[in-house]
């Protein structure tokens, strides 16, 4: 049944929203998109002169940019197989019954609930060379003789926000996982048991192709995230916390457009930057998932 | 119950260990006396004098630990704090309401436009925000809404409707249409059919958009980061990030403001966690 006046009823009820969407997040991408084809500089006066694709074509021929963009990529090779392993392994424990397996589970959960700012600090001191606690845990246990920077060097730093970026994102796939384990059919268990399967056949032919499909979508959201990671560099390795400048070693893709916008006021280079990040974010996305599903089905 | 094999509960074990660690520490900084914190070789994983003096220190006391700051660090703390407070829970009960609102329209009511209206919403939900950002900053401040409570609920709001209508969308469309349609009969109008029998039906949808836009808006930086310049709007997340100086660190001060900005979140994971997972994996591609 469809009550008179429902065509008004619901408009009115939809305004709000469709206002603040549209006003808030569709017009001003959409500014975005007109900005990245002009050269718009704030610090130069009368610089918004259309440069069509000129923006992006710039961008794709600085080293500094296919820098910043491999380094992103860096971060997301580590964190990707560290997130999705833990995660795997985590689901894989919380799939056994076991006492107190609610509260683990509970906990488990808890890094990703996190702010992702106060995560980065929290990663920062326990690294802190002078009175750091993974210092002090492994010169105790003497695996160390004296204590170490572990920030010190460039290729330490991607590692510990590879790190720290691990132990914030593995709770999703570990969900994503458990469910997808929850719902393996235990009659398929059964039926490769009586074929004589030991475990570790069990997880290759069985449950390992059955967590495909969540394995993309772990994958895919997992990539996203991590591609645009940024409140963990900020508080870890220095973003440009009070102003400082942005520690180039670990600056990827969000913090250098940020540099570019904030910081430099490179308007129409770093509105190009961010359809690039949005189109990089989206193609990747797509072609894991694609590929994933194909590999999965052959 | 089974009893648990040897590798389930070394498993569980780790998981916990790997878990908890890294907030344990801070948790032990916040309440150590910096002469055990800052004891080189360090061995005071349980601090021998306990105290609550960081904590009270870093809410009275001036800049010892900020790096060059201007106000003194206690200040911008508790406006930190009430910033955090005034918008995260005010956005939440926007969201709350607006989100009920446009989910009710998509679930139940059939208006022109509403398939490219729903279309419009979803296909916001895989899209970076970074790009209507950047433009934004320019816009708000346009009109003089950079760096104040509303401009930033505002913001919050708008770019968490996607998500939420379409979680309260499904929520709604879970209720039996029976009961809806039996007030409709009795006389009731749309709107006082979605307070009074429809929202009451969907409450655990309406207390985990709540739930899960509080935590969002609590835990945000970057936006806040963008959008925010002085005390007026400053989020504790961004207060924390100054702290972060190129000079200085008072760690045990750090750890306890740190302990604060984490508080909320905690309690929301170890208490209302079945609210929150749905909600933020169905986010998650934001």
């Amino acid at each position: 049944m469809q009550p008179r006046g429902d065509e008004l009823t619901g408009w009115a009820l939809l305004v709000p929203s469709v206002l603040l969407i549209g006003l808030l997040v569709y017009y001003p991408a959409l500014v975005t998109l007109r900005d990245s084809l002009t050269g718009l500089n704030l610090r130069i006066p009368n610089s918004g002169s259309w440069v069509a694709l000129g923006n992006y074509a710039q961008l794709l021929s600085t080293p500094e940019f296919w820098g910043v963009l491999g380094r992103s990529l860096l971060v997301v090779l580590f964190v990707l197989p560290a997130a999705l392993a833990i995660g795997l392994g985590a689901a894989l424990v919380l799939n056994q019954p076991f006492p107190g397996r609610g509260i683990v589970r509970t906990l488990a959960i808890l890094p990703w609930m996190l702010p992702p700012l106060v995560n980065g600090f929290m990663w920062s001191w326990i690294l802190n060379g002078d009175y750091g606690a993974l210092n002090g845990l492994l010169y105790q246990l003497r695996f160390i003789g004296a204590y170490q920077h572990w920030l010190a060097h460039p290729a330490g730093q991607i590692f510990w926000v590879g790190v720290a970026q691990a132990w914030t994102r593995y709770p999703f796939s570990m969900v994503v996982l458990l469910a997808a384990l929850q719902s393996i059919p235990d009659e398929i268990y059964d039926a490769a048991r009586i074929d004589g399967s030991g475990p570790w056949q069990l997880f290759r032919a069985v449950t390992f192709p059955m967590l495909m499909p969540a394995f993309a979508v772990a994958l895919t959201v997992e990539f996203i995230a991590t591609f645009q990671i940024f409140d963990v560099i900020w508080s870890l390795t220095g973003g440009g916390a009070a102003g400082s400048v942005i520690n180039p070693f670990t600056k990827t893709v969000m913090l250098y457009n940020y540099e570019l916008v904030f910081r430099n006021l490179e308007i129409g280079l770093g509105s190009a930057l961010a359809y690039l990040i949005l189109i990089v974010s989206l193609g990747i996305g797509y072609i894991f998932v694609r590929n994933l599903y194909e590999k999965a089905l052959a | 119950m089974k009893r648990p094999g040897i590798l389930v509960a070394a498993g569980a074990g780790v998981l916990t260990l790997w878990a908890l660690a890294p907030l344990y520490w801070v948790v032990v900084s916040s309440i150590s006396t910096r002469t055990e914190l800052y004891a080189a070789p360090y061995k005071h994983w349980l601090p021998a004098h306990p105290t609550f003096a960081n904590y009270v220190d870093v809410f009275t006391t001036g800049p010892r630990y900020r790096a060059g700051g201007f106000l003194p660090s206690a200040t911008i703390l508790a406006s930190g704090l009430r910033n955090s407070l005034v918008i995260a829970l005010t956005s939440a009960a926007v969201i709350a309401l607006l989100a009920s609102l446009a989910g009710y329209v998509f679930a139940r009511l059939r208006i022109r436009l509403k398939g490219v209206l729903f279309l419009a919403l979803l296909s916001l939900l895989p899209l970076p925000i970074w790009v209507s950002l950047i433009s934004l900053y320019f816009l708000l401040s346009g009109v003089g809404l950079v760096d104040t409570d509303l401009g930033m609920i505002l913001i919050f709001v708008a770019y968490g409707l996607p998500l939420y209508v379409w979680l309260m969308q499904t929520y709604i469309a879970g209720t039996p249409k029976e009961v809806e349609e039996a007030a409709l009969m009795d006389g009731a109008g749309r709107v006082r059919a979605l307070f009074q029998v429809v929202l009451p039906m969907a409450r655990a949808g309406l207390v985990s958009v709540f739930l899960v836009a509080f935590l969002t808006t609590w835990n945000a930086f970057l936006i806040p980061l963008i959008f925010s310049n002085t005390e007026a709007s400053q989020p504790l997340t961004v207060v924390l990030s100054l702290f972060i100086g190129q000079y200085e660190v008072a760690w045990e001060a750090m750890s306890a403001a740190a302990v604060v900005t984490m508080l909320p979140p905690v309690f929301l994971a170890l208490f209302f966690q079945r609210y929150l997972v749905r909600g933020l994996s169905m986010g998650a591609l934001q």
